[in-house]
Order: structure tokens, then C-alpha cells, then sequence
């Protein structure tokens, strides 16, 4: 071959190496993207809503005589048009009808409305006050295990962990030449989308869908034995939109089930707070004992009073501290009675003695047990102390000191030398434990040592608090430290608690990198283009629904870092946007009249797991709600 | 303008060998060249590196990601039998061997590719995490990889390689 020759075949090779595999890749990517996005409907309009809804809700009127008038809203549709008719939290009725446009579907959605047998057997009254949800397809996609692409080349257990956006996505099939759909909150309800978990490692961590009970649960719906295969399935997204409470206010739009979120404001907060301290107090026994977990879905409650059942004594601590601080800001008088009521429970837990006893120097401390149990958590007895301590914030009413002195005792007595604490203690033997490390409670004891030091000015509260918030913080003095932090929202809360006593700019600092770590979690609007509705939670990406506990209890730790910043002179305002966009996004999330219409049991005020969890834990309004109280306070008046 | 000259360090030949393409194949090959065992050595560490990384850090239970990821080991194992070799069927499984890793390489970023590109489609985007994340997965395949057979072959394509081994020059 001559030199020229060569020197081509050598020129076109080199472009082919440089090229051919981004041109490879992006050629897949194009492909695949395009076989599996279903774009974000375009949704009607507030007065073609209210068109749609108008015609349904004529149906549900006992009136003989020609069907009601379709609306003109001619857009045409991608699937049907399904409509449930929600009573007391309970699905009473759902009709699935197609047509050549909205009006047509929606006329023929009223006329088998009329008829539903559901529908016909409820008493005129429970039919007005029943709300309509209209779900619309608006668009088809594939499920994975139909793209020979993706089926033989993507990483295995994407396709089974991710295959919808849980809560956006329903998920369909053709049965007997007609579309069968489980709408997609349907699939939040009946719990299909964090039916896995990836790993041992992160037992709270569930995702993925339930592709058997699912395949299961459409062969079901038109009557056909057996279970459809994934390859049958396919997705589909809706514009869904709810009646609103009195009827008579424009429906409601919803995505991933709910309506638009209240706009922050000092009030908003104050009210959504209030709520949440309402359903907490509807959720506690006679007993004291709260009901620590709501399923929303099915109404389902735990029974605090059984054996076994579980129930976590530092939530029940920190529960009704937050009920003290709610008390202490609002001065709400009908809060005051469950407090003590809850503090009642924890005295009868502590008459048992089980844990009473004398330091060698002659002073009385005791520690917190549940029923059953023989070692005393720290962070049970911590929270105990804030919540005792917090009661006297509130009311200035002294009774509780002797005991959270008494419980203050042990405190310092499981703190070491060099500020940390021992984490468990074994009342048989009255030994502490100095091997076993767990969350929070170190956190939390220094909260409890520098609320005590608030309400009694005793210097040595302040002085073990200072130590232990200098062995947390120290402990981040290593390479790479600032960009890698724990849980430390109570410590950025104690940091702040022990101020003026305990001056540190290193507190502030600390708290203040560990704000721009979370901020580096948080999702803007914008960024996510189908998950605006979790901007503002805290959230490493978009396929995993974000918790919202964290949303409070790191809100929690925000607004300490900000009040320590005002202390310090100078406050982050990264950090006060930072509060805004939490708590945007928990007033969102949090159950009220709006978004009631599937709540079973009362759920008013509910702050559920995450925006596909319904479960509820008392926990997690606590955090929320004590973020929104403390946020209340200043958050109209600072920039 | 002088010419161009060979991209690989030439030796000296014999006046009566003086024109490349015409120079009949030492099948002894050239054992001066040390770097035949240089890159057999690195192959065969490689291969073993890889086999027990895969063994015991990321053992998979999904079959076909086993027998993607067990391409590596072998054909780096494979790799280095045929540069060991030295001979001119040597260069010749070098060179498929090499070439093989490059091959389950590009696989495995299509693959990535393909999931990322799922994930975007499904919930609109990939996200800041989930990209960097990806984008440093590559990377370190790249390097941990790619890198060896991709240099080696380069190597043994040039006139220097194909000489070492006794490969006509083209």
C-alpha cells in the first residue's frame, strides 16, 4: 500500500477512535431515553377542572332523568379517564371509561357512576360529602423487561429496583383487549413500591416494585386467575385532581397525591405545628402510652397496651418534649393535660425503681426503662430531661426538677472523662457499658445537661454539656473532615441550647459546614424536572423518595445553627434558605383537610413517612412539627 | 522536509535487511526487547488482581453480571499468555486478548450508558449525585481497566512490537 494510501486509513482509523464511542453512547442513550420517558402531562386547567368535575358530581345526585351535560373540554386522551369516589378515607367506588376526548370519557365516566352499585348504596348525604378523584392517562410508556436493549445490557436489578417514579407512575396491561390500571396511588396504598430492600446494611431503606403481587392484583381486577408477567405491563402517567373539601372551591390538582402545598409564613407554620400537636394528643392512650405508629392506607394502629408491641422510649421523650415546647410557644391550654399525662406514664415507669440508685458520693439519680427492659438507653433518659425541663420553660411550674435532677445525675455519671458518654446501662449488674456506640445520644445528652443548666444555673450542667459538645465536634479533626458529617442535628441543637454558657465560635462553625453538607442534599425546584414536589427534602437523588422526618430534625439542627450564627453576630443566610425550603416542603407533606380525602382513621395533622410511605410515626411529627414552632418565631421577620 | 520518522525506537538492522517490508518474520522474535515481559508481567498481575477483587470485594449473584465481569480476569489472563509467549501466534492471542478487554470495557460503560439513560427516562432526570457517581464509575474503569490493554496494543501493533515478535512489518 502506498504512503498516501496509509496515511488515509491511518487518518480515518483515528477519527473512528475518537468518535465512534461517544457516538455509541450517546446513540444509546437516545434510544433508551426516548423508549421509556413519558413527559409530564399536560394538564387541564383550573376551569376545565372544575368543568370535569361538575359533570361527575351532577351524577352523584339522586336525580332521575337525562345524564348531566358533558363538558366541553375536547383534549383528547391516552388511555382512560378513571374516577374514584372517596368516602370517610375508604375508595367506595372507582368507574374506568374511554371516549374520543375528555368530554366524551367524562360523560361516560358520569353515566356508570349513576349506576355503580357502590355509589347507589350510600346514603344521599355520605354521597355529598364524598370527594371525587379524576385521574386522566396522559401518557404510555414501557416497564423495562419489553426493550431488548435494556433487558440485556442495562446493570442488573435496575430495571426490578427502579422500574417507576413511585407515586407519578401507574402501571397497566391489556387483559381481554381492554387496558386494566392500578393507579399509581394505588400502588402507593397497597404498598408495591418499596417492596425491596438492596441491603442488610440499610434495613430502613426500601424501594423497588412488587412485580408478582402486582401482576397478581391486575389479573384480579377484571377476574382471571394467575398473575400477569412483567412483559404485559407497561406504565402510565395521569393528571389527577381531587374535589376539594366543601366542593364548592376549585379541584384540587395533585401530584404523587397531593394538592399544591400552603405558602410559608409565620401563621402557616404556627397552624400546620398546632395540627400536628393535635394529632399527637388524639394518639395518646389513657395510659400516657401514645399509639406510636398510623397506617394511613388502611387505618391499621399499633396497640401501645400489648406486650411486644413496639414502642420506643426516647420517641416517647422526645414526643412529648415537643408537645412542652408547642405549650411553651402557643400557651395553648388544651396541650397542657396529655403533657402531663405522658409524664405521668414515665413516673409510673420510674416508681418501679428498677433503675433508682446512689452515686458513691450519696447522690440519687435514676434512669429511664420501659416495661420489660433491663438496659437503660441514654437516650431515653436524655429526652426525658429536655421534656421535664421544657415542661418548666413552659410553665414555670417547678414540680417535675427533683426528677429530671434525679435523671441529670445519671447523666453525668455515664459521661466520661473526655466528654463522650457510655450509651447503655445494665440495671441488674449497674453496670455501664463502654463498647456499644449509637446514634444521636450523645447528641442528646448534651442537649438534656444544657437545658437542665438553663432552669437550675448550676455551672457543672454547663461545664459536662461544653465537654461533650467538644468531644463531638473534635472528632470531626481529621483529613477530609467538612465534607463528610453524621447525624448531628442534636448537637448543632445542644450547641445552640448552651449558649451563653458555652461561647465556642467552633460550635457555630461546625454547625454551620454541616448546614452546607445538608444544603448540598437538598433539591432545588427546577432540578429534578418530575420531582418539584421534593425540592426542599433532603435527597441524594431522584429515584429514592426522600424521607421527611429528616426535612424536620435537620431543620431542627438548621435553625440552631441560625439563632447560634445571630449569637455569634452572624448569621448564614444560606442557611435560613435553607429552613425555608424544608419547611416548604413539609407543609406539603403534612396531612390536612385538602389532602385528607384518603386518609383512613384520624389523620389530621399526620406527618407520613415519606411522600410513598403512609405509615406514621410519632416521631416524625415531632421533628416536623417542633421545626415548624421554632421556625414560626422569626421567620417573617428575618430575611 | 525530513520524513516522519517510525513512532517506536528502531534497532539497527543488518545491511541485507535493510528494507522492512520486504524482511522475511523472525519467528524467534526480537528477545532483546524487555517490554514483552514487562506488559506479561503486568498482565498476569492484573489478571489475578482482578480475579480476586472479583472473588471476594464485588462478588455478583446476578449470572450474567458474573460472566461480564469474569471477561477481565480471563481475557487479561489471556493477554498475557500470548505476550509471554513471544512468538508470533503469541502477538497474535496478545492482541485478541487486549482487544477482548477493550471489547467487555465499552460493554460495561454501555452498560452504565444504557441505565443511566433508563433512570433519566423514568424519573425525568439522573441528578447532580447519580452523574458524578456514574462519571467516576467510568473513570475508574478506565484506569483500572482500559488502560494496560489499550497501551499494550499500541505496543504491539507498532514496528517494534510486531518485530519483538516476529511479525511482518507491514
Amino acid at each position: 500500500m502506498n504512503r498516501p494510501a496509509r496515511l488515509r486509513r491511518r487518518t480515518i482509523a483515528l477519527i473512528c477512535v475518537w468518535t465512534l464511542p461517544s457516538l455509541v453512547f450517546l446513540t444509546t442513550t437516545a434510544i433508551v431515553y426516548s423508549a421509556f420517558r413519558i413527559a409530564p402531562p399536560d394538564r387541564l386547567d383550573a376551569a376545565e377542572r372544575a368543568a370535569v368535575m361538575a359533570t361527575l358530581r351532577a351524577a352523584l345526585v339522586d336525580r332521575p332523568g337525562a345524564p348531566p351535560p358533558a363538558p366541553a373540554v375536547h383534549h383528547p386522551l391516552a388511555g382512560p379517564l378513571i374516577v374514584t369516589l372517596w368516602s370517610g378515607g375508604e375508595a367506595r367506588a372507582r368507574v374506568d371509561a374511554t371516549g374520543a376526548d375528555v368530554a366524551a370519557a367524562t360523560a361516560a365516566a358520569a353515566g356508570l357512576l349513576r349506576e355503580h352499585p357502590g355509589v347507589r348504596a350510600m346514603r344521599p348525604d355520605d354521597r355529598a360529602r364524598a370527594r371525587l378523584q379524576v385521574d386522566l392517562v396522559a401518557g404510555t410508556g414501557p416497564l423495562g423487561g419489553d426493550s431488548w436493549l435494556f433487558d440485556r445490557l442495562a446493570i442488573p436489578g435496575i430495571g426490578d429496583m427502579l422500574a417507576i417514579n413511585p407515586g407519578v407512575d401507574g402501571v397497566g396491561a391489556e387483559l381481554d383487549g381492554k387496558p386494566v390500571l392500578v393507579l399509581p396511588h394505588e400502588l402507593v396504598g397497597a404498598k408495591l413500591v418499596s417492596a425491596k430492600r438492596p441491603g442488610d446494611a440499610l434495613p430502613d431503606l426500601a424501594m423497588g416494585l412488587d412485580l408478582t403481587k402486582l401482576g397478581q392484583k391486575l389479573a384480579a381486577r377484571p377476574g382471571l386467575p394467575g398473575t400477569i408477567a412483567p412483559r404485559a405491563m407497561y406504565r402510565f402517567r395521569t393528571d389527577a385532581f381531587v374535589e376539594a373539601p366543601d366542593h364548592a372551591a376549585a379541584p384540587l390538582a395533585l401530584y404523587r397525591g397531593l394538592p399544591p402545598a400552603p405558602v410559608l409564613s409565620g401563621a402557616v407554620l404556627r397552624a400546620a405545628a398546632l395540627r400536628g400537636g393535635r394529632y399527637l394528643v388524639a394518639h395518646l392512650l389513657p395510659s400516657g402510652r401514645y399509639i406510636y405508629e398510623h397506617d394511613l392506607s388502611t387505618g391499621a394502629r399499633t396497640d401501645a397496651a400489648r406486650a411486644g408491641s413496639s414502642y420506643s422510649m426516647p420517641r416517647h421523650a422526645g414526643t412529648t418534649y415537643f408537645l412542652a415546647e408547642l405549650y411553651r410557644i402557643t400557651k395553648e391550654a388544651w396541650l397542657r393535660e396529655p403533657i402531663e399525662r405522658a409524664f405521668a406514664h414515665l413516673a409510673e415507669l420510674l416508681a418501679q425503681g428498677r433503675c433508682e440508685g446512689q452515686l458513691p458520693d450519696g447522690t440519687p439519680f435514676d434512669c429511664v426503662l420501659d416495661r420489660g427492659e433491663t438496659v437503660a438507653e441514654l437516650g431515653s433518659t436524655a429526652l426525658a430531661v429536655v421534656a421535664l425541663v421544657e415542661y418548666q420553660r413552659a410553665t414555670s411550674d417547678p414540680r417535675y426538677l427533683p426528677l429530671a435532677t434525679k435523671l441529670a445525675a445519671w447523666l453525668l455519671y455515664m459521661q466520661r472523662r473526655d466528654g463522650s458518654f457510655r450509651h447503655r446501662y445494665d440495671v441488674k449488674t449497674h453496670t455501664p457499658d463502654d463498647t456499644v456506640e449509637l446514634l444521636y445520644y450523645s447528641g442528646e445528652a448534651a442537649l438534656a445537661l444544657a437545658r437542665i443548666h438553663a432552669v437550675t444555673g448550676e455551672p457543672r450542667y454547663a461545664a459536662a454539656a461544653e465537654r461533650a459538645l467538644d468531644w463531638l465536634v473534635d472528632w470531626y479533626d481529621f483529613f477530609m473532615a467538612g465534607f463528610f458529617y453524621g447525624e448531628e442535628h442534636w448537637t448543632c441543637i445542644a450547641a445552640e441550647a448552651v449558649w451563653p454558657a458555652a461561647r465556642r465560635d467552633k460550635y457555630m462553625e461546625f454547625c454551620h459546614g454541616y448546614g452546607g453538607f445538608l444544603r448540598a442534599q437538598q433539591a432545588e425546584v427546577g432540578e429534578y424536572p418530575d420531582e418539584d414536589d421534593y425540592a426542599g427534602a433532603y435527597n441524594l437523588t431522584p429515584f429514592v423518595a426522600p424521607y421527611n422526618t429528616p426535612a424536620g430534625s435537620r431543620t431542627e439542627a438548621m435553625i440552631s445553627a441560625y439563632l447560634l450564627g445571630k449569637h455569634h453576630g452572624s448569621p448564614d443566610p444560606r442557611v435560613a434558605g435553607q429552613i425555608r425550603a424544608a419547611l416548604q416542603y413539609a407543609l406539603g407533606q403534612q396531612i390536612r383537610a385538602d389532602s385528607d380525602y384518603n386518609v383512613l382513621g384520624d389523620g389530621d395533622g399526620a406527618m407520613p413517612g415519606s411522600p410513598i410511605d403512609r405509615n406514621i410515626r410519632i416521631d416524625y411529627v415531632q421533628h416536623v412539627c417542633s421545626a415548624m414552632i421554632r421556625a414560626s418565631e422569626w421567620i417573617d421577620s428575618d430575611p | 522536509m525530513a520524513s516522519r520518522g517510525p513512532r517506536s525506537k528502531q534497532r539497527r538492522k543488518p545491511a541485507a535487511a535493510a528494507t522492512p517490508t520486504s524482511s522475511p518474520p523472525d519467528r524467534r522474535g526480537d528477545s532483546r526487547d524487555i517490554r514483552r515481559w514487562i506488559y506479561g508481567g503486568l498482565d498476569a498481575v492484573f489478571a489475578g488482581g482482578y480475579a480476586i477483587a472479583i472473588w471476594t470485594v464485588i462478588p455478583n449473584r446476578l449470572p450474567s453480571a458474573q460472566l461480564h465481569l469474569w471477561t477481565f480476569p480471563l481475557a487479561t489472563l489471556v493477554m498475557a499468555v500470548g505476550t509471554l509467549l513471544g512468538t508470533p501466534r503469541g502477538w497474535r492471542i496478545a492482541v485478541v486478548g487486549g482487544s477482548l478487554v477493550v471489547f467487555s470495557t465499552v460493554l460495561l460503560i454501555v452498560r452504565i450508558v444504557i441505565s443511566a439513560a433508563f433512570l433519566a427516562g423514568v424519573y425525568g432526570a439522573f441528578g447532580k449525585a447519580a452523574a458524578t457517581f456514574a462519571l467516576v464509575m467510568i473513570a475508574l474503569v478506565i484506569e483500572v481497566v482500559a488502560i494496560l490493554p489499550i497501551v499494550q496494543i499500541k505496543y504491539l501493533l507498532t514496528r517494534a512490537g510486531r518485530r519483538a515478535y516476529g511479525v511482518p512489518v507491514a
